[in-house]
């Protein structure tokens, strides 16, 4: 069996967001990446596969030189191969771009299953996954919060509304793309990180994968024009001093709630 | 000039509010684009709920209305609206961001080889083009997005726009889709074990959020609060990712969805799933390190400070207060 995961390396969670010089995104340098938080919960329900039976799990990114330090975690904790999908070319894809990348892969590839998270923790799309399915061919669900695997089928718990789930089933091969919370994300072991180093990890640019001229911002559909903090409109009455005259304050309103 | 595809989604036997809010999106880029609004309504058994929408903001409306479409199915979805785009002619298509939004929209992108927008608060048209409006960085940051020449699928964010109140003359006429390549299969829904404190009974309800940092902190810091004000504890979705405390205390768009009388957000952010679970509390108090989190913009008062500073110190206050 194989399982193909996508990975994207993002900035950290509690990174400073400075807005670049373009406007169009935020400065990159000097922050930290992480594998985002989606993506990892996708990985370990690829690994928990892989514990229980022969299974090879490859994991794919597209991204520049940092991102092989995301792979190499992922190869760490436990997945088998990584591919890396490095070129400038790539450079400004939206969504549909990404997703005719990893699909390349996919075609390469042909695995059993493709997990991947259900949104980035930057741009929040959730737009590759759905997408990676209909070009791949593959039915799809979304954000999972089970996934238990049949013979031929995997049978999945989607998240909806107000602690309700949608139970669907889907043939193999097939994507779904996981909510956090689904499992608990397992700790690259020393073992593992050393081990990660000799595991393969094949770079593939855009001319490699037969895309030249179809990814990129070039044959970009959408785009950003502007990225700004959100306008200060309606914010909270904030309440300001030491900490006394903070809790004072607290106190004050919360009996003219009447609820104290 | 293609036409607006509003596609209406059906919940518990009635088309959903946020399907009028796609009507009022439409309807008002119809106006400043010069285009025509088109809708689509699915299900099973759904003539009458067609008609209805047809007169409250989704004019010509195209039915399919097919056994297939009985329970949601991201394939018969998929083949619905692909049918209804092209009898339409859409160049434009809205769907709402929610559970089958989400699911359908962007491989139906991909299908027409469209844009893509997800998840937007705003949709405007000037200068000849439309502009979609989202959030970035789980609410910290505005985008504002093009899309070059051609079809784009955009989804809206559910409660962001008024519903569309007014009618429209409207009609309905028959869509006819081919289910064939349908491969998904639904099976049941289910709803999670609702054991623990219903929240939505609590007058008074005090969550922490990542900001709490581990769980022993939740019983150490938060419960005194909720405890001294008579309230409920409740947390925020990392938390529960986490392990840190069980799912029945999540409050949000996929937890339970509050509006007590007061509402004490302590270490959270303020991610649209959170927001939406909480923003119709009658009062909200938050305090959070970050003057630039996403939860001031919905709260009443707010403390830009430490939690563990601001907390127990809170309590202790508040028991004062007892006497």
């Amino acid at each position: 069996m194989k399982i193909m995961v996508c990975l994207k390396q993002v900035p950290h969670q509690d990174a400073r967001l400075d807005i670049d010089s373009a406007g169009t995104w935020i400065q990159e340098s000097n922050i930290k990446f992480e594998i985002n938080t989606y993506d990892t919960y996708a990985l370990e329900e690829a690994l928990r596969a892989k514990d229980e039976g022969e299974c090879e799990v490859v994991v794919v990114s597209i991204g520049p030189d940092r991102t092989t330090q995301a792979l190499r975690t992922a190869l760490g904790m436990g997945a088998d191969r990584a591919v890396h999908i490095k070129d400038e070319e790539a450079d400004g894809s939206d969504a549909l771009g990404l997703a005719k990348l990893l699909a390349a892969v996919a075609k390469e590839e042909s695995p059993d299953t493709i997990f991947t998270g259900f949104m980035s923790d930057d741009d929040n799309f959730a737009a590759v996954p759905p997408m990676l399915a209909e070009l791949v061919g593959l039915p799809h669900t979304t954000a999972a919060v089970k996934v238990v695997r049949g013979d031929s089928s995997l049978t999945v718990d989607r998240e909806t509304e107000g602690g309700s789930y949608e139970v669907v089933e889907l043939p193999l091969p097939c994507l779904v793309s996981v909510q956090t919370g689904i499992n608990q994300v397992r700790y690259a072991s020393l073992k593992g990180i050393m081990a990660a180093k000799k595991k393969p990890l094949d770079v593939k640019s855009v001319a490699d994968l037969g895309l030249s001229g179809s990814v990129g911002a070039g044959a970009a559909k959408v785009k950003i024009e502007k990225i700004a903090p959100p306008p200060k409109g309606d914010t909270a009455e904030l309440l300001e001093g030491s900490t006394d005259e903070v809790v004072a304050g607290l106190v004050t309103k919360i009996k003219e709630l009447g609820l104290l | 000039m293609g036409s607006i595809l509003v596609v209406a989604e059906i919940q518990n036997g009635a088309i959903r509010e946020a399907s009028y809010e796609l009507a009022s999106v439409a309807q008002s880029l119809a106006g400043t684009s010069g285009r025509e609004v088109k809708s689509l309504v699915m299900g099973s058994g759904i003539g009458a709920l067609a008609e209805e929408f047809s007169k409250k903001g989704g004019g010509s409306v195209l039915v399919a209305d097919d056994a297939a479409l009985e329970n949601y199915n991201v394939d018969a979805a998929n083949a619905a609206v692909r049918a209804a785009v092209e009898a339409a002619s859409a160049d434009l298509i809205l769907l709402s961001n929610t559970p089958s939004g989400w699911d359908v929209a962007p491989r139906l992108a991909a299908g027409l080889d469209a844009g893509f927008v997800g998840d937007c608060f705003k949709i405007d048209f000037d200068g000849g083009q439309f502009g979609f409006h989202r959030r970035v960085f789980n609410g910290k940051l505005d985008a504002h997005i093009s899309a070059s020449e051609g079809t784009v699928v955009a989804t809206v964010q559910p409660g962001a726009t008024p519903p569309f109140e007014g009618t429209t003359d409207g009609s309905t006429s028959d869509l006819s889709v081919s289910f064939e390549g349908v491969r998904a299969k639904f099976v049941e829904t289910k709803k999670s074990d609702s054991t623990g404190v219903d929240l939505s009974k609590a007058d008074i309800i005090v969550s922490g959020g990542r900001g709490v940092g581990a769980p022993e902190k939740f019983a150490e810091v938060i419960q005194p609060l909720a405890d001294a004000l008579g309230g409920a504890m409740g947390a925020s979705r990392p938390v529960v990712d986490a392990g840190w405390l069980p799912h029945h205390y999540q409050v949000g768009s996929s937890g339970q969805v509050v509006q007590p009388k007061l509402y004490i957000a302590a270490g959270i952010s303020g991610a649209i799933q959170h927001l939406v679970g909480m923003k119709s509390s009658n009062y909200i108090i938050a305090i959070n390190k970050d003057p630039d989190a996403p939860i001031f913009e919905v709260a009443n008062l707010g403390v830009v400070a430490d939690l563990f500073d601001v907390v127990p110190a809170l309590t202790e206050a508040v028991n004062g207060a007892k006497g």
